[in-house]
Parts: structure tokens; C-alpha cells; sequence
């Protein structure tokens, strides 16, 4: 079901990010060049096991501490959207997460220290992001795996559109943990290979990262305008898509209309997990929904960001049209299940948008049509 | 007589993935597991890997080999057999 | 000021019920087999939802606090041989999803709240702002055990389901309506709004920050 802004354009007024790259733009810089934050760690942190790719925040260690160490990182972030005038009626803010505070919740179980509980919990955790930076306490919080971010972003966009917000802060953070390191090696997605998205080959892997975004959204302001969304939940499977495809089509398919209608020349940034099946269809399908279209995807780099990917890839893709390039599907190489798929960077000066995308367990879809003026 | 193997890696099956109404016995040793009367599914096999490793002490390393293991009993059989430990196997 | 009508309405407040008996009480609502790895939280939230009949044009909005904390509490014990079925189990929103599935029924918008605070009033205003034609409304908790102990599960079980509408058809149950309101600071937590809908009480007042709700039964 698309929300296009066809009456009521709603603008990104402000994004940025955080991953273990840097911010947004020594993000892309890095993605630039090529290079791959991913490295072998062990799953289950401390206590070892199998070495898995993930991609952490410099310092952080994968077992949480009390409180978490990922909130120096979250406060420096949001310094810009920081203080008491967000969170109000006219001001709400969307907080985004698919793990919000599991981490602590495994250390307590290890540990036995009371003090993790403090963040365990969706509302605790977040709670706590809130005091510490000085909002108000109108915040909803959206947990819907990975396109936790994209939900936030609907509404928010909704609230403004509607006239009921004057602007609307959505905020996504996800931080790796032995919980959802250890519940992915269960999967056997997160093994050994680093991922390569898109690409054919005989296995698939995942990598997982941290990641932590916001944006700003309002009727005015910025040079990015959001030209429309789109959601769709299969409900075919926990863990595959309809083999057909047809959940990807139902969510791009009011993308696409929209994009043609306005004559846009648009490049993608997709899911590309580096899962086999997946990749193969949502690859397939962009390309048949947005002809010509190069796709790219930076989990090969950066890892999977769970909940924070769609927020986090989004704060990318701007930063990626400010640098004029985009980066390649970084980790990747031939064959590709479709020809669409960039594994090198390329100039986006000519293009006027970008279509940003997301899937989710259950079969979830989440797409964003983002143009630069 | 049932090969004590296969015997009880139907047992597992029923156990692990709580089939109610469904005994051991009643698991074709040929039919495919996956996508057939028991309509288990890919979590169903990832809930076997994670208890047939810890029993058999064996290794599965990716969700591709996780459905080649799991074609049917008499494959997984053929799967431990070739990878446990022969110490770790009923006898 | 925006209205919306409340064609079915759905609750069940199985007290200290264990999920074992839940299960046994309500699979016969689920396809044969799905029942099996469904958790309390899903067989309840799958049980009041399927009595809206939900149909491939219906928006789903979901509201949990704690989500699913018996299989989130299954899950740490089952490390260091993380069980996949928890994992997956345990990841919020599962409990809306495992009926879907279970029915095979896709849902173009799907909105999943978690967390206390404003959760009533900010998922209503989602409900509201979906431009669906119906709307399915609905949430719960299932009581925990040792994270409950612990002060991080719900105390109670219940589940609720609301059909929203744009346009009264026979047969309405009531009507809803928000108005903003800035001298509205307080909110209406989940659990009194559960009881405003499994004792059909009317209410008037506080929703969330900027908003007032009032709710009448009976029909229009």
C-alpha cells in the first residue's frame, strides 16, 4: 500500500549516521574505495565459538556492558536533534530498532548483574536513549526487523504530510550482541564466508553490523524530498519469500509507476543480505520493476544493521549524491543474478533519485523514493 | 528390525519439532522430509541441525548443506554416519 | 478531528491460563499443524484477529509491550545451542505474525508498536493516518515468567481486536474519535485501554501527548 506525496511533499531536512566506517560521509568515502569493515569474530564474543563476520562500533566489544557502550556513540550522533524540543506534541519522535536492548538482556543472563536489566527492554532501552538526550516523552517505538527503520519513516512522513507534526525526528539504532549473533549462526546464514551480495555462488552468508541513523523530516527545508513509500507483509514464511516474487512486486510496483510518471532516472540501493534465494529474487525483480536501473547494495561491507539498515542506508545514498558517486556492491563479484547489479562505483550526477529498499523476516518489504533537487 | 540409527532419528524428528499425532514409526525412511506429509519446514530443519550437532557431534556449515543433509532419514543416516564420530552412534 | 467506526470487536483475558491450555482451546482455529509452534501471545492475537477476518486490503496495526518473552526467555536458556525456532519466536512482531502465516494471509501495511508509554495513542494515530479502508487494530500480552520476576514481562495475559472503519455499516459496535488537544500531556496506557474495550466502557479523555480520545459504544 504506497504512500505517495503527491499532495503534501514531505522533505528530509537532516540525516546522518554512524557505523564502525565512521559517519555518513567517511561512510561512503570508505565504500569509495572499496574497503570492508566486516572482520572474523567470534560468535558468542567472550566466550568464543565460530569466527563469524560482524562489524562493530571502534572499541565496542560484542558482550554488553552497563550501561551499554554504544551510547557515547548514539549521544555524539543525535547531538545535532538533541534537548527538550523534540519529543513534544508537535515535535513526536520515531524510535527504531529490531534489538533496542537484547544485548543487555543476554549480558544479565551471563553475568547475573541487575544493571543490564535497566535497558532490556523496548521501552527501558528506549527510555533511557530519550533521557539521556534531554527529549520530551511523545515517542513511539517501532520494532519490525528490518524494516523497523522504513515504518518509523512512514509515519513520521504521514504525521507530517497530515499536518498533525511540524516536523517529526525518527531515530534507528541496532548494536550487535551474542543474542542475535548467536540466533543468525542458528539460521546458518551467518557462517564463516564474508556475504557477497547479489552474487551466484553455491553458499550465502550474512554479515551483521552495528548502525545508528536519524532524519529529520518536515513540509520544508533540505535538497531531498520524499516522493514516496511503500510497504507489503507476505506473510508466505518467517524465513523465505513467495518463490515467485510477487511480494517484491507488490511493493515496488507503486515505485516504479510513480518513477515512470515523472520521467526519473533513478539508481537503486537494495536489500542484498548476501542470502542466496533472497538476493536472487529481490535482484531479479528490481530489474524488471525499474529497467536499466544500476542496483547496489553495501552489506558486503558493512554488514547487516538489522533494524537501522533502511535509516542507515538512506543517511548513505545522501551522503553518496552529495559525493556525487555511489558506491559498488563492495564484497561482490561476477556472476550476479542480474546485470543491473554495480559492483563498482559510478557517477550519479545525471540521476535524479534513488529508490532505497529494505526486506524484512515474515516477508516484509519497505521502499523509499528519495530525489535530490 | 529398525537400524537403531534411523530409529532414532525419527524419534528426534518427532521430539524436536513437537509433531503432535505423528509417532516415530509412522516417518517413511525414503519420503523427503521437507515440503511432504509432515510439512516441516526450513526452521523445522534448522531445529534439527541444532540437535542433531549437539548429539552426533557433527557439523552443518551453512543452510545449503542444511537441506542437503535433511533430503530424507535414510539421507541424513547416510549424512551422520559419514560425519560423527562412530562412538557417538546407537548401537 | 478524526473519526473512525468500530465494526467487531474482539477481546480475551484468559487470566492465569498456561499457554498449554490456550493452545488446546484455541487451535482448532488454525490451520492443522500451525498450531505447533505458535506461543501463547500468537494463538491469542491470532484468534481475536481471525474474528475480524482479515482480507488482503486490510492495514494491520499491533501493539505489544513485551512482546514475546516466554520464547525471548526460551531463547537465552537454549545457548550456548541457540535454538532457531526462538530465535525467530522471540524477534517482535511475532505474535501478529505467527496467525497470519499460520492462514497464509498477506497484509499490505503492517505497523508493529512496542514499548509502554504513548503506545495506545500513537498506534491509533497510525490506524488513522493508513489510508486502508479498514483498519485491524489489535494487541496483547502474554504473562512472563522469570523475566516477569525480574520486572521485564507483562504481568497479565490478554489480546484484543478492533475492525476500524471510515464509513458506519450495520451492525457498528462504536465509534472513536481523536481531537487534538494541547493541553493533553498524560497517556492512556494498554491496559486501561483493554479494559475500556473488554468492559465496552465509553471513554472521554487524555490519548497522548496532543490528543484526546473519546469512545462510545453501541450504534451510531
Amino acid at each position: 500500500m504506497p504512500f505517495l506525496a503527491d499532495q503534501v511533499p514531505v522533505r528530509v531536512v537532516d540525516c546522518g549516521c554512524v557505523t564502525p566506517l565512521g559517519d555518513a560521509a567517511k561512510t561512503c568515502a570508505a565504500l569509495l574505495r572499496g574497503e570492508r569493515a566486516l572482520q572474523r569474530i567470534p560468535v558468542a564474543g567472550g566466550e568464543g565459538g565460530d569466527r563469524v563476520p560482524m562489524a562493530m562500533l571502534p572499541g565496542r566489544a560484542l558482550d554488553e556492558t552497563s550501561p551499554p557502550a554504544w551510547g557515547a556513540v548514539v549521544k555524539k550522533l543525535f547531538a545535532p536533534v538533541s534537548g527538550p524540543a523534540w519529543g513534544t506534541a508537535r515535535r513526536p519522535i520515531f524510535i527504531t530498532s529490531s534489538n533496542f536492548g537484547v544485548g543487555s538482556l543476554y549480558a544479565y543472563r551471563k553475568t547475573g548483574d541487575a544493571g543490564h536489566l535497566t535497558y532490556g527492554t523496548p521501552f527501558a532501552c528506549a527510555d533511557w536513549l530519550r533521557r539521556e538526550q534531554g527529549w520530551g516523552d511523545n515517542f513511539s517505538i517501532f520494532s519490525h526487523a528490518c524494516v523497523s527503520s522504513h515504518l518509523g519513516l512512514v509515519q513520521a512522513a504521514r504525521m507530517v504530510a497530515a499536518g498533525l507534526a511540524e516536523q517529526a525526528l525518527v531515530v534507528a539504532f541496532d548494536f550487535i550482541s551474542p543474542f542475535v549473533a548467536g540466533g543468525f549462526h542458528a539460521l546458518k546464514i551467518l557462517n564463516a564466508d564474508f556475504p557477497s551480495p547479489y552474487m551466484n555462488r553455491a553458499t550465502g552468508s550474512i554479515g551483521l553490523g552495528d548502525g545508528a541513523a536519524y532524519a529529520v523530516l518536515a513540509r520544508e527545508g533540505g535538497d531531498f524530498k520524499i516522493l514516496g513509500q511503500s510497504l507489503h507483509n507476505e506473510m508466505y514464511h518467517f524465513t523465505a519469500n513467495q518463490p515467485d516474487g510477487a511480494g517484491f512486486d507488490a511493493c515496488l510496483a507503486p515505485l516504479a509507476e510513480k518513477a515512470k510518471s515523472q520521467g526519473l532516472r533513478l539508481w537503486l540501493k537494495g536489500h542484498g543480505t548476501g542470502t542466496l534465494e533472497a538476493g536472487r529474487l529481490e535482484s531479479t525483480r528490481l530489474a524488471e520493476a525499474f529497467p536499466g536501473a544500476p542496483l547496489v547494495g553495501w552489506k558486503g561491507s558493512l554488514g547487516h544493521t538489522l533494524g537501522s539498515c533502511g535509516l542507515v542506508e538512506l543517511a548513505l545514498a545522501i551522503a553518496a549524491f552529495r559525493a556525487g558517486r555511489t558506491p559498488g556492491t563492495v564484497g561482490s563479484a561476477t556472476p550476479t543474478f542480474a546485470p543491473a547489479v554495480a559492483l563498482e562505483p559510478f557517477s550519479n550526477r545525471e540521476f535524479d533519485a534513488v529508490l532505497c529498499s529494505s526486506n524484512a523476516f515474515g516477508g516484509a518489504h519497505a521502499g523509499l523514493l528519495l530525489a535530490h533537487d | 528390525m529398525a537400524d537403531p540409527l534411523t530409529f532414532r532419528l525419527k524419534n528426534i524428528i518427532v521430539e524436536t519439532l513437537h509433531l503432535e499425532g505423528i509417532k516415530p514409526e509412522d516417518i517413511k525412511d525414503d519420503e523427503p522430509l521437507m515440503g511432504s506429509g509432515l510439512a516441516l519446514d526450513s526452521i523445522d530443519a534448522l531445529e534439527l541441525v541444532v540437535k542433531l550437532e549437539k548429539e552426533f557431534g557433527i557439523k552443518i556449515g551453512s543452510s545449503e548443506e542444511s537441506r542437503q543433509a535433511l533430503s530424507s532419514v535414510t539421507g541424513l543416516a547416510a549424512f551422520i554416519r559419514q560425519r560423527a564420530d562412530q562412538s557417538r552412534l546407537p548401537s | 478531528m478524526i473519526e473512525r467506526f468500530i465494526q467487531i470487536v474482539k477481546t480475551d483475558a484468559p487470566g492465569a491460563e498456561e499457554a498449554s491450555a490456550t493452545r488446546e482451546r484455541l487451535k482448532g482455529g488454525f490451520p492443522p499443524g500451525a498450531a505447533r509452534r505458535m506461543t501463547q501471545l500468537g494463538m491469542l492475537i491470532g484468534s481475536v484477529l481471525g474474528a475480524m477476518e482479515p482480507t488482503a486490503a486490510d492495514a494491520v496495526v499491533y501493539l505489544s509491550e513485551f512482546g514475546e518473552s516466554r520464547a525471548l526467555e526460551s531463547f537465552l536458556e537454549s545457548f550456548p545451542g541457540a535454538s532457531p525456532t526462538l530465535f525467530q519466536t522471540s524477534i517482535h512482531p511475532s505474535g501478529v505474525q505467527q496467525g497470519l502465516i499460520g492462514r497464509q494471509r498477506s497484509v499490505p501495511e503492517l505497523f508493529p508498536f512496542a514499548g509502554a508509554g504513548g503506545i495506545v495513542g500513537q498506534a491509533l494515530l497510525a490506524a488513522l493516518l493508513s489510508p486502508a479502508q479498514r483498519v485491524l487494530f489489535c494487541g496483547g500480552e502474554e504473562r512472563g515468567s522469570r523475566l516477569r520476576e525480574l520486572g521485564v514481562a507483562s504481568e497479565r495475559t490478554f489480546a484484543f481486536a478492533l475492525a476500524l472503519t471510515r464509513e458506519a455499516a450495520p451492525g457498528v459496535a462504536g465509534r472513536l474519535v481523536l481531537s487534538p488537544d494541547d493541553n493533553v500531556v498524560s497517556k492512556l496506557s494498554l491496559s486501561e485501554w483493554f479494559g475500556i474495550l473488554d468492559q465496552r466502557r465509553d471513554y472521554r479523555g487524555p490519548l497522548v501527548d496532543g490528543f484526546s480520545l473519546q469512545l462510545t459504544w453501541g450504534p451510531t
